[in-house]
């Protein structure tokens, strides 16, 4: 399978907040995770946070050090994850697999001709 | 899930069972001052944590805070009204010992339930917490207008969309009727100290575990608000909760 | 990922090339913006992205920003915007990226577009073509597979055409953007990623013409978009059983090709028309009514109908059992075998 690159930005927290500090990474560049592994440790003017991965992948690069302020949209971090091997259908839906020959019960007479 | 267990107000409350061994013991998770079980624990990385380790967590709103009723009266948040939910909580979910993990003001609340019900507590993890009066120099008729350590978390958490502020002063006021004593300690009951290098709330964290027997990790760098989520505390108080 | 689309220069001649018909819809638009600086190609994420379904990938870096350009997410505006545009001269090529979606520009294409030519007896023509996405077979959620050809051909003023396989849908689209009137272009979703050959040459076949895509004597099967597939796949089944289908793509679904229509079924003497949409007001009952009333003498059977059901469109997981399948294709077959 081949991979891509995803980069995740930090979300919106709500509440208005539009920053956060990140206050320790608990993956480094080169780690595997899992989706839902704890990620990066985060604080706001309101509480601190473990935000969980979002992806299942290798961790290629982090865009912010500990104590250092990241707005909400910025890049986070980027992984490597596993890309589909057929083209995808843009935002819905699946791309239709290769046709096979029908599944068929029924039989046909031929016309007297 | 809700329920009313004591007094009629009702308790909201998480009991999250994994996989886990019939022998293993609970963990009852006891939020801090201003919050609740989602943002305290849940959004910290606790329940994943202990999940991982196959642990039952049990999870309130403490009385007047997240989704459980908000009484305004002073009396109602004496520290032995809250040990009576969590007994009450324990009876109802038919569990007969847990370990506890406090923070904050629910540290305070771990160490009571454990002279009052020295039974149904195996041991404690008291993290954000000290011996020193939390509202010291804090004017407890209107708190969150002077400059203590407990007027600047007043004013945090007193912003937080669905807390009650006048719930929240009468709670103040209730734990304040009855202040910390260190002793007597709880018999026989393991104890862990957790605290932010730099929260000042936590000031005395070492002399207590040294003077009644208790361990205590000292996170470097982190203050009263951000302890709590730190890698380092639920690891180490992943470890003294499982260790045989 | 969607494979680059690699460029060439397609001439009348035309080599032939192997293409998606998502890349022979790109390359028809390239030579279409290339041709006539007038045309413009816009709608919901067609620009930056290449649109949701890669059909407009690269044009807007090939072509610069005021030529492919995205839009509000306002089906409405984009179909109005259209209207004023071309009413000024420009030859617009809107997307409205799912079928679902063009609801809500109803009234700018029923009101509008469909009558403006006649409205100004002949002095402002609309030539706007529609590209929709359309149809199911991608398991897409609500709204994101209909099947709107009946309310289209039903509407006075609008052609309506229905590419089946990647050449067509090069073909079909050139001539609807050069046509001076406005175009209905249904693209069947479920056929974007079909590959095969293409002869990238201009279009031979007058605008409204069917084509036969397989001779058979025994019967003709006539549909569009996806489902001249459906029934190439039942012709080969049926030629298990001796039975020899014809197999007819109408395309134009307006104007309908009633002349084709009945050469065909004159010969064969018997037709299933097979449609996603539902039975009821379908197209396929005015196929069918043309048919008998061109063939009444020659036909061996009625005119039989296989459709989808008169249900809402299913969201994705039920579309096999809503869409005609195989065997419900051969039953019809059967019913005018034995009739």
């Amino acid at each position: 399978m081949a991979e891509e690159h995803v980069t995740f930005h930090l979300p919106d927290l709500g509440e208005g907040l539009v920053e956060a500090t990140v206050l320790d990474w608990e993956a480094a560049v080169g780690d595997g995770v899992a989706r839902n592994d704890p990620l990066v440790e985060m604080e706001t003017t309101k509480s601190a946070v473990v935000i969980p991965s979002p992806h299942e992948g290798r961790v290629v690069e982090l865009h912010a050090a500990p104590d250092e302020v990241v707005r909400v949209g910025a890049p986070l971090v980027t992984f490597a994850v596993a890309a589909p091997d057929r083209p995808a259908a843009g935002i819905v839906g699946t791309v239709p697999e290769k046709e096979e020959r029908p599944r068929r019960r029924v039989r046909l007479t031929p016309p007297d001709e | 899930m809700s329920a009313k267990l004591t007094d009629d107000v009702a308790m909201r409350y998480a009991d999250l069972r994994p996989g886990s061994p019939a022998d293993a013991v609970p963990v009852l998770l006891l939020h801090g001052f201003g919050t609740h079980f989602e943002m305290n624990w849940r959004a910290a990385g606790w329940v994943q944590a202990l999940e991982a380790e196959g642990l039952r967590v049990i999870g309130p709103d403490l009385r007047g805070h997240g989704g459980s009723d908000k009484p305004t009266d002073d009396g109602a948040y004496l520290p032995e009204r809250f040990t009576q939910d969590l007994v009450a909580l324990l009876d109802r979910l038919d569990v007969d010992r847990v370990d506890v993990v406090g923070y904050s003001m629910g540290s305070r609340l771990a160490w009571d339930l454990a002279l009052r019900a020295p039974g149904r507590v195996r041991r404690l993890v008291l993290g954000g917490f000290g011996p020193n009066d939390a509202f010291a120099g804090t004017d407890l008729n209107a708190p969150g207008e002077g400059e203590s350590p407990f007027d600047a978390v007043f004013r945090t958490v007193s912003a937080l969309p669905g807390n009650d502020q006048a719930a929240l002063a009468a709670c103040a006021r209730g734990q304040a009727a009855r202040p910390f004593r260190s002793e007597p300690a709880p018999e026989g009951i393991p104890f862990l100290l957790v605290a932010g290098a730099n929260d000042p709330l936590a000031t005395g964290a070492g002399e207590l575990a040294r003077d009644r027997g208790g361990s205590h990790v000292e996170i470097s760098g982190r203050d009263h608000a951000n302890a709590v989520s730190s890698r380092v505390f639920r690891q180490v108080a992943v470890d003294f909760l499982v260790e045989d | 990922m969607t494979e680059l689309i690699e460029h060439t220069t397609a001439t009348a001649t035309g080599p032939t090339v192997e293409l998606s018909m998502q890349q022979a819809l790109n390359r028809a638009l390239r030579t279409l913006l290339s041709e006539d600086g007038e045309t413009l190609v816009f709608g919901e994420d067609v620009g930056a992205l290449g649109g949701v379904f890669r059909v407009t990938d690269g044009l807007q870096k090939e072509f610069g920003a005021d030529r492919v350009f995205d839009t509000p997410l306002a089906e409405s505006a984009i179909m109005g915007m259209s209207v004023g545009l071309a009413m000024n001269g420009w030859r617009p090529v809107p997307e409205l990226q799912f079928d679902g979606f063009a609801y809500p520009a109803v009234d700018q294409i029923v009101n509008q577009v469909a009558r403006m030519n006649y409205r100004t007896r002949g002095t402002v023509p609309m030539p706007v073509t529609l590209r929709l996405p359309s149809f199911g077979g991608i398991q897409a959620p609500e709204h994101h597979g209909e099947s709107l050809e009946a309310l289209f051909a039903h509407t006075p003023g609008l052609k309506v055409a229905v590419p089946s396989d990647p050449g067509e849908a090069y073909r079909l689209l050139l001539q609807s953007v050069r046509c001076d009137d406005p175009v209905v272009f249904m693209e069947p979703k479920a056929r974007y990623w079909d590959r095969r050959p293409v002869e990238l040459g201009e279009p031979a076949d007058p605008v409204g013409t069917s084509r036969i895509v397989r001779p058979g004597r025994h019967g003709t099967l006539i549909a569009w978009g996806a489902m001249v597939h459906r029934c190439l796949q039942v012709a080969e089944l049926a030629a298990e059983d001796g039975v020899d289908l014809e197999v007819l793509d109408l395309r134009w679904l307006s104007p309908l090709d009633t002349e084709g229509l009945a050469a065909s079924v004159r010969r064969t003497k018997r037709a299933v028309v097979v449609h996603e949409a539902p039975l009821t007001a379908g197209l396929g009952a005015e196929v069918a009514t043309r048919v008998t009333d061109a063939c009444f003498g020659d036909l061996a059977a009625p005119v039989q109908r296989v459709t989808g059901f008169d249900v809402p469109y299913p969201a994705g997981p039920l579309e096999p059992q809503y869409l005609p399948t195989a065997d419900r294709v051969l039953l019809a077959v059967q019913r005018t075998l034995e009739y």
